[in-house]
């Protein structure tokens, strides 16, 4: 999904220009595009306020959602484990990070085979507790996604009147040589949706053993 | 100086062993522990024959020889495995190489179980009304893969008490771990051969190398149109990927790329031509990648050609210092294994053994050769050979 970022230039857009909600994607018979991947007018709004990119002329940016049935705190607790992406990640074979998870820590991410990468060297940017939100930035590896940096945020929402929430990610990234920005957003934006879906899996999968668990406890 | 981790293929999947290429005493070391292994292979060839003797009444026909390596090469992880179960149902041999990507499990399990399900496929398949034995084997194939890639959703919780498997993750199932799967079933009169993915099987039959399957690459036209009209996209990221994810067109598993990604083999069944036919190839794209059909298939046909004892001293290379371990043998673990029941005995001592031992051998060593060349050539994956001799030997 493509969003018009403000006082973004060159956003590879799909749809119309200025407008401020995307055009709706045409139907497409894909397992991934069966999510909940659309974004909606809150969606948008938390778009603007929280996930601002400035991509240049040779960059592209976008962003995907998903709505997760499990409280908040559940779904933050896995995303805010800098130094365990393999928990809700699934394109992740190992990684290790040094020290405590702050601001300015490096990970050394191996990535499972049969995919066009088999390291990343990532830095966490920004980890805010209390607004939730997690940004990283690649500094190395052998990916072809050079000055990549993503927001990530979870907001609390309310689904078929149980807790739930909202996980946003967005990410800024220059178009490699050889690809369109195109298809570059298409290809970034699809890793995003499998460790999203993958996330809902897993906290909703907890909140399911969380219920099961004996009354007495 | 590449990092080499063998495997045993005939557990399909054993421990891994770490080794390294440094120092001519390593070297040394290596060469004594591949001449055991040439024992071993030696007598499970010797105890395999004995059982051929007194099956050859039943069948009216022998096992053919074959050879196996698997190795680990430049890739972090081994995550290919490899099946060789003569004798899987009467009269028949299969034949199995399985590449896997995202993790080793669902290659594992093809390794473990491809066999099995193709041969109660073929059983049920052999009492239909179907007569045409192209179409039967067509049938027994396409089920047997989506059977294989059914299991494959769950080929994590069914590894047994010692998974294989490296996965940390906890996800309810893995979506994102697949493999290849070319298939051979050597039969009395039909080669048959199945393939998913981008492993390949080669024939070489009088002097001409003819490939048995078609790589499975997301830019071959048919496949890219298939995957646009299902509504999916092929992006060129370090060639071309589904998504810019996956490099093939077909796996087994994979489930979170369906219906894009698909288990469909395509079956090939032909006549086997007495006299013409002289082996048959299967490999992983570690080997394919860097050699070429022809280059493979004459570097075969000089070993099975150069079918003489070797001498103790190591055939000269220059990729002799590599040394992967090999098995020529499924020996214990083959499913065709009936105890010797005190039936007639067709080996005798004198030539004619020494001549069995040594085609025997003449597979392994072109399936090492095939490795070793491929591993020179800066493969960069894990590399999975199958050499098997076609040509039928003369009864005893």
């Amino acid at each position: 999904m493509v969003v018009e970022m403000d006082g973004g230039v060159g956003v590879a857009a799909a749809g119309g220009g200025g407008a401020q909600t995307p055009a709706p994607p045409p139907p497409r018979r894909w397992r991934l595009a069966d999510e909940r991947c659309d974004l909606r007018a809150m969606e948008t709004d938390y778009v603007r306020r929280f996930h601002r990119h400035e991509p240049r002329d040779h960059q592209c940016s976008s962003a995907v959602a998903k709505h997760i049935k499990a409280p908040v705190h559940l779904v933050w607790s896995l995303v805010r484990r800098f130094d365990q992406p393999q928990l809700f990640k699934p394109f992740v074979s190992r990684c290790e990070m040094k020290g405590n998870i702050e601001i300015g820590s490096v990970r050394e991410v191996n990535v499972k085979s049969g995919l066009p990468a088999t390291r990343s060297t990532e830095r966490l940017e920004l980890l805010d507790d209390d607004e939730r939100i997690l940004s990283v930035r690649f500094v190395g590896g052998d990916h072809r996604l050079q000055n990549y940096s993503s927001i990530l945020t979870v907001h609390p929402e309310v689904i078929d009147g149980r807790p739930g929430t909202l996980v946003i990610e967005s990410f800024v990234v220059d178009v490699p040589d050889g690809n369109t920005k195109d298809e570059t957003c298409y290809f970034v934006e699809a890793l995003l949706k499998c460790n999203l879906r993958s996330l809902a899996e897993v906290s909703e999968g907890q909140v399911i053993m969380d219920q099961t668990e004996p009354l007495d406890r | 100086m590449a990092e080499i981790c063998c495997e045993a293929a005939a557990a399909a999947a054993g421990s891994d062993q770490k080794g390294e290429c440094a120092g001519s005493r390593a070297a040394r070391r290596r060469r004594m522990e591949i001449r055991r292994l040439r024992v071993v292979a030696e007598e499970a060839s010797a105890k395999r024959r004995r059982l051929e003797a007194d099956e050859e009444d039943a069948v009216g026909g022998r096992a053919p020889r074959y050879g196996v390596t698997s190795v680990c090469g430049r890739r972090r992880d081994m995550e290919d495995a490899v099946t060789a179960r003569p004798e899987f149902i009467n009269g028949h041999h299969f034949f199995g190489v399985f590449d896997g990507h995202g993790c080793s499990h669902v290659a594992t399990s093809c390794g473990e179980r491809m066999h099995q399900i193709v041969a109660e496929e073929a059983t049920a398949a052999a009492g239909s009304s179907v007569s045409d034995e192209t179409a039967r084997w067509r049938g027994v194939m396409e089920k047997s893969y989506a059977r294989m890639d059914a299991e494959a959703v769950v080929s994590r919780e069914t590894a047994g008490p010692a998974p294989t498997c490296r996965c940390e993750m906890q996800l309810p199932k893995c979506d994102h771990v697949g493999s290849t799967a070319v298939v051979a079933v050597v039969g009395p009169r039909h080669l048959v051969v199945a393939n998913c993915g981008d492993s390949r099987a080669v024939l070489s039959s009088g002097g001409a190398t003819i490939p048995l399957s078609a790589d499975h690459k997301p830019d071959r036209p048919d496949e890219l149109e298939r995957i646009h009209a299902a509504g999916g996209r092929v992006i060129f990221w370090d060639g071309a990927r589904v998504f810019g994810m996956l490099a093939m067109s077909r796996a087994i598993g994979d489930s979170y790329l369906k219906p894009f990604v698909i288990s469909d083999p395509e079956v090939l069944v032909v006549e086997r031509k007495d006299g013409e036919d002289e082996f048959l190839i299967l490999a992983s794209d570690g080997l394919w990648d860097v050699v070429s059909n022809e280059v493979a298939c004459k570097v075969v046909r000089t070993c099975l050609r150069n079918r003489a004892p070797r001498g103790g001293r190591e055939r000269s290379s220059p990729t002799s210092n590599l040394s992967p371990r090999q098995s020529s043998a499924s020996g214990g673990s083959s499913s065709s294994g009936d105890e010797e029941a005190g039936g007639p005995s067709g080996d005798g001592a004198g030539s004619e053994s020494d001549g069995e031992s040594a085609e025997d051998r003449a597979c392994a060593e072109a399936a090492i050769l095939l490795t070793k060349l491929a591993l020179a050539r800066q493969s960069a994956d894990n590399v999975s050979v199958v050499v098997i001799n076609l040509r039928r030997r003369p009864r005893s």
